[in-house]
C-alpha cells in the first residue's frame, strides 16, 4: 500500500529532505531499496530498464506529486518554489527513483509551457499523464534552415475550413523523436508578417498520419536524435497552445525552462568531476601534479556552479525563470567539455585505444562534451543573451527583423 | 595483469600508495563567529539594509577615486573615516561577540561589507585588523587576551595585523622559522605583511618549545624593526618586519598557533573573495556602461560580439565568484563545509577577478592602459590578492583531501548519476 507524503510539507529544508526520503524507503519496491542501499548499480540499472516496473514506479511516483514538485497541487504536483523542489529531486538521485533522462523534455519544458499557456482541458488532458510518466515528448523547433534563427521556422501550418490545421514541413535534431508520444511544434501561419510574428504553436500527437521521424546517427555513434518530416499533417485546433500567431512568446517560455534547466544538479553535491577524481585514483594519475591541479579545479568549478545554481533557485522562488539562466548553460557547456577532455587525460593512453569489454567512460563523456554548447541554444547564442538582456548592451543586427518572413533572404 | 592495467603501470607507476577513503567526519568548533542560521541565499531585511548602509557611506566618503589619491600619496589610510566605521557603523566589531565589545553579528554580515569595500577598493588596515588579526584572537581561545584586545579593535581605538609568512609567500607551518625562545622573545623576519609598518599590535606565528604558537608583539616593541615594501596595489600597505629577541605575549595553548593560523586564514580567504566579488561587480558595471556608450565604425563598441561574448564571460565568472563566496559565508566557521567553501571561494574568485582585471582594460582600450583610469588598480589588487593569502595553486594542493573524501563518498550512495538530456 502506498504510503502518502504528509500534506504540510515541512518548512525546514533538512526535514523536507528526510520526509522524502522516508517515503521513499517506504514505497520504493523490497528490491530496489536493497539494491540502492547496497549500491549495487548494475540491479538498480536492470530493475529500471524493465519497463513495467519503472512504469508503475513512476505511477507511484506521479500520485505523490513528487515527479513535478514546483507544479500547482491541483495539477499533479506539490506546489513547492524551484530550490524546495531540487530538495526533493536530490533525494529522487540519491535513491535512483527519478524519472529518466528522456522525460527532460516532458517535465521541465512540455509542463510548465502548458501550465503557462494551456487551456483547463489541455491541462486536464496532459499534466497528469505527464507527472505519472504515461507519456514520451519531444520538442520540434529547429529545422534544417532555422536553428540559432529559430523564428525563421518555415515548417507550413494553414487552418482549414473545419477549423483543423494542415501542416507540412521538416524538423531537425528532435531527441528522441521516433519515440515520443507528442512533440512541441512550432509552425509558421502567417508569412505576410514579420517572422517573430507568425508563428503558431502547437501540442502534436506523434501517431497522427504524416508524421515520420527518421533517427540520425550521432557523432558518439548513438541514434537519439532525428529530422522528422510534417507531410500533410492534420492537427485540431484543440492541440493549438496559445493564440493563433503568438507562438513565439510560447516558445520564449519553453526555451527559458529549457535554459534554466541544462546547468547540471541543482545542489552541492556529487558531480561528473568526483567521478572524474575516482578514476584518476584508479587509474594512477592523480599522482600526476598537473592533473591533480586541474582535476581540483574543475572540482571548484563545478561546486561553484552547483552554488550558483542553488542561488538561483532560491532567488527564483515560484517566479518563471529569467535571463539569468543562460549564464548558468554557458557555465555548464564550458565546464562539459572541460571535464570531457580532462577525462580522457587521466586514461593511461589517452582513451584513444581500449580492449573489447573495457571501454572506459571517458570515451563517451569525451564524444559528448559538445552537447551542451550546442543544443538548448549554443554558447554564442547564450553570450548573446546575456550581454543584452542582463548587461543591457545593443542588440544584434537582425536586418530582417522587420521585414515579412516570405520576403526574406534565404541560405 | 590485463592491458590497461599494464598501461596504468607504465604511465603512472604502480598503484599502491593512493587510496580512496571515507571521509572523517570530526569537527572542531571554531567560537569565531556567530551560527549562521538563515536558508543558503535567503537574504534578510538586514541583510540589505546593512548593504545599503555600507555602500552609501563608502560612495560618499571612500569611493575610489579616494583610494587612488591615498595610494598615489602612499598614505595608510583615511584615519578619520577608520574611526566613523567603528563608531557610527560598527563595523570592526560587527561580528565579535558581544563580550569583547563586538555586535554578535555572523561571517555572513562581514562579508556583505567586505563585499562593498571590494567595489571601491577601500584598503588599510581594516582587512588586517578585521578578517586575520582578531580572527586569529577568537580561534587562540584565550579568553584573556581576546578580552584585552578586542573591545578596542572594535572601537577603532586599535589596528592590527597577522603576520605568517616568511618571503616564500606558502602558508605551510614548515616555512614558519621565525622562533621563540623559553621567555617568550621572538627573533626571525616576517615579509610581505599586510600594514606591517603601522598596525598597533601584531599577531605573530612563531616556533617556541611546543611547537608553532601564536604571540602578540606591541608595535613599540624593543627589538623589533619595521620598514615599508615597494607594492605592486598601492591600496594596501605592506611591510617587512624583523624580531631581534623582541618581547612578545604568546596567546591560546603552546603548540596550537598553527590551528589558530588555519582558521582565521579561512575567515579571511571568505571575506577576501567578497571583496573580490565587490570588484569584479564594479568592474563587469564600469566595463558595460563604456560598452552602452563608446562608438566607434559608427556604432557602440558593446554592438560588437567580441566585446559582448567577453562580457557575457565576465558576467558568468562573477556570477560564479558570488554564489561560491556566498556559499562559504553562509557556512558555520569550524565546520568542513567551511573549510571547504573558504578554500573554493578562495581559488575560484582570486583567479575570476585577475581574469576580470585584464578584460576590464581589454575592452577600455587605450584609456584603459593609463594612469588615470581605474581599472589599473583593480588589476592590481587582484594580482596582490592572488598571493597574500596563499596562491590559488596552494589551495588546490590543500584542497586535495575533501576532493579525495568526495569521491570516495560517490559510489555507495549515489547509484546512478543522473544527468539532464538537451533538447
Ligand atoms: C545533441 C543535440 C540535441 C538537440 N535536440 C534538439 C531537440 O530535441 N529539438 C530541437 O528542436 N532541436 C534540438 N537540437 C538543435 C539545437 O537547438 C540547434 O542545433 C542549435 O540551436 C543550433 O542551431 P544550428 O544547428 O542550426 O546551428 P546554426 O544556428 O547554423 O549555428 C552555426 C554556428 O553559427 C553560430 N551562430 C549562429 N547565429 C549566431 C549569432 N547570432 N551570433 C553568433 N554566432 C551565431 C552558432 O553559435 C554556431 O556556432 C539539438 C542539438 C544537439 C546538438
Amino acid at each position: 500500500m502506498t504510503v502518502t507524503l504528509p500534506v504540510e510539507l515541512p518548512a525546514d529544508d533538512a526535514e523536507l529532505a528526510d520526509a522524502v526520503a522516508s517515503w521513499l524507503r517506504q514505497n520504493l519496491p523490497a528490491d530496489w531499496l536493497a539494491a540502492v542501499e547496497a549500491g549495487d548499480r548494475a540491479t538498480v540499472e536492470r530493475i529500471r530498464a524493465d519497463r513495467d516496473r519503472a512504469a508503475a514506479w513512476f505511477d507511484v511516483l506521479g500520485e505523490a506529486g513528487l515527479a513535478t514538485p514546483t507544479w500547482p497541487r491541483e495539477h499533479g504536483g506539490l506546489g513547492l518554489t524551484a530550490d524546495r523542489a531540487s530538495i526533493v529531486s536530490e533525494q529522487l538521485v540519491r535513491y535512483s527513483a527519478e524519472r529518466p533522462n528522456q522525460d527532460f523534455v516532458g517535465l521541465a519544458l512540455a509542463g510548465p509551457t502548458i501550465l503557462e499557456w494551456g487551456t483547463d482541458e489541455q491541462k486536464a488532458a496532459r499534466l497528469p499523464a505527464l507527472a505519472r510518466g504515461r507519456e514520451l515528448w519531444c520538442q520540434l523547433f529547429s529545422e534544417p534552415g532555422a536553428g540559432s534563427d529559430l523564428a525563421a521556422l518555415s515548417t507550413r501550418a494553414v487552418q482549414q475550413e473545419d477549423g483543423n490545421w494542415l501542416v507540412n514541413g521538416q524538423k531537425v535534431w528532435n531527441s528522441y523523436a521516433h519515440l515520443a508520444d507528442f512533440g512541441l511544434l512550432m509552425t509558421r501561419t502567417d508569412p505576410a508578417a514579420p517572422k517573430h510574428r507568425g508563428i503558431t504553436y502547437f501540442l502534436l500527437d506523434m501517431r497522427t498520419p504524416g508524421v515520420e521521424p527518421r533517427p540520425l546517427k550521432q557523432m558518439t555513434g548513438d541514434a537519439e536524435f532525428n529530422e522528422t518530416f510534417l507531410t500533410d499533417v492534420v492537427i485540431p485546433d484543440s492541440a493549438r497552445l496559445g493564440p493563433v500567431n503568438q507562438g513565439w512568446a510560447v516558445a520564449i517560455t519553453t526555451l527559458m525552462q529549457e535554459r534554466n534547466g541544462l546547468s547540471g544538479r541543482p545542489a552541492v553535491g556529487p558531480g561528473a568531476s568526483d567521478a572524474l577524481v575516482a578514476r584518476a585514483v584508479a587509474t594512477g594519475a592523480w599522482r600526476d601534479p598537473l592533473l591533480r591541479d586541474r582535476l581540483v579545479s574543475a572540482f571548484v568549478e563545478e561546486r561553484s556552479l552547483q552554488m550558483t545554481t542553488i542561488r538561483s533557485f532560491v532567488a527564483a522562488g515560484s517566479g518563471a525563470p529569467t535571463a539569468e539562466g543562460s549564464i548558468r548553460k554557458l557555465a555548464h557547456a564550458t565546464l562539459s567539455e572541460k571535464l570531457g577532455v580532462l577525462g580522457t587525460e587521466l586514461e593511461p593512453d589517452g582513451a584513444i585505444a581500449w580492449d573489447a569489454h573495457e571501454r572506459p567512460a571517458a570515451v563517451e563523456q569525451f564524444l559528448a562534451m559538445k552537447t551542451y554548447s550546442i543544443a538548448g541554444g549554443t554558447s554564442e547564442i547564450q553570450r548573446n543573451i546575456i550581454a543584452e538582456r542582463v548587461l543591457g548592451l545593443p542588440k544584434d543586427p537582425d536586418p530582417e527583423r522587420h521585414t515579412p518572413f516570405q520576403e526574406r533572404s534565404r541560405g | 595483469m590485463s592491458r590497461v592495467d599494464f598501461l596504468f603501470m607504465c604511465r603512472w607507476g604502480p598503484l599502491s600508495d593512493v587510496r580512496l577513503t571515507p571521509p572523517s567526519h570530526s569537527l572542531t568548533l571554531c567560537p569565531v563567529y556567530a551560527e549562521q542560521r538563515d536558508p543558503e541565499f535567503g537574504w534578510t531585511g538586514e541583510h540589505r539594509q546593512l548593504r545599503e548602509t555600507v555602500r552609501g557611506l563608502l560612495a560618499e566618503r571612500a569611493p575610489v577615486s579616494r583610494s587612488r589619491e591615498l595610494a598615489e600619496s602612499g598614505a595608510r589610510h583615511d584615519a578619520a573615516l577608520y574611526s566613523a566605521l567603528a563608531e557610527q557603523v560598527g563595523l570592526q566589531g560587527l561580528a565579535l561577540p558581544e563580550r569583547f565589545g563586538g555586535y554578535g553579528g555572523t561571517l555572513l554580515d562581514l562579508a556583505i561589507v567586505a563585499e562593498e569595500m571590494g567595489r571601491v577598493l577601500y584598503g588599510g588596515p581594516f582587512f588586517p585588523t578585521v578578517a586575520l588579526a582578531a580572527p586569529a584572537l577568537m580561534a587562540s581561545a584565550d579568553e584573556e587576551a581576546c578580552a584585552e584586545y578586542l573591545p578596542r579593535i572594535a572601537d577603532g581605538s586599535v589596528t592590527a595585523t597577522l603576520a605568517v609568512v616568511e618571503g616564500s609567500g606558502v602558508w605551510s607551518p614548515d616555512d614558519v622559522l621565525t622562533v621563540a625562545d623559553a621567555g617568550g622573545r621572538l627573533t626571525g623576519a616576517k615579509f610581505p605583511v599586510l600594514d606591517g609598518v603601522d598596525a598597533d599590535l601584531l599577531v605573530v606565528a612563531a616556533r617556541g618549545p611546543e611547537g608553532i604558537s601564536l604571540y602578540v608583539v606591541e608595535g613599540g616593541a624593543e627589538g623589533l624593526q619595521r620598514s615599508a615594501l615597494e607594492i605592486l596595489d598601492g591600496t594596501r600597505r605592506m611591510g617587512r618586519v624583523t624580531f631581534d629577541a623582541t618581547p612578545a605575549r604568546r596567546i591560546g595553548a603552546p603548540g596550537h598557533g598553527w590551528a589558530a593560523v588555519t582558521q582565521a586564514r579561512e575567515v579571511a580567504s571568505v571575506l577576501m573573495a567578497a571583496e573580490q566579488v565587490g570588484a569584479m561587480a564594479a568592474c563587469v558595471e564600469l566595463t558595460a556602461e563604456y560598452a552602452r556608450t563608446r562608438r566607434q565604425f559608427g556604432r557602440l563598441i558593446g554592438s560588437f560580439q567580441g566585446v559582448k561574448h567577453r562580457l557575457a564571460d565576465m558576467a558568468v565568472r562573477l556570477e560564479m565568484s558570488r554564489s561560491a563566496a556566498y556559499w562559504a559565508a553562509w557556512q558555520d566557521p569550524g565546520t568542513e563545509e567551511f573549510a571547504f567553501g573558504a578554500g573554493t571561494a578562495r581559488s575560484f574568485c582570486s583567479e575570476a577577478c585577475l581574469q576580470t582585471g585584464q578584460d576590464t582594460i581589454q575592452l577600455h582600450g587605450g584609456i584603459g592602459f593609463t594612469w588615470e583610469h581605474d581599472a589599473h588598480l583593480y588589476l592590481r589588487r587582484a594580482r596582490a590578492d592572488m598571493t597574500v593569502l596563499g596562491t590559488p595553486a596552494q589551495v588546490r594542493a590543500e584542497l586535495e583531501t575533501t576532493v579525495l573524501a568526495a569521491a570516495a563518498e560517490l559510489e555507495p550512495t549515489v547509484a546512478t548519476h543522473s544527468i539532464e538530456v538537451p533538447a
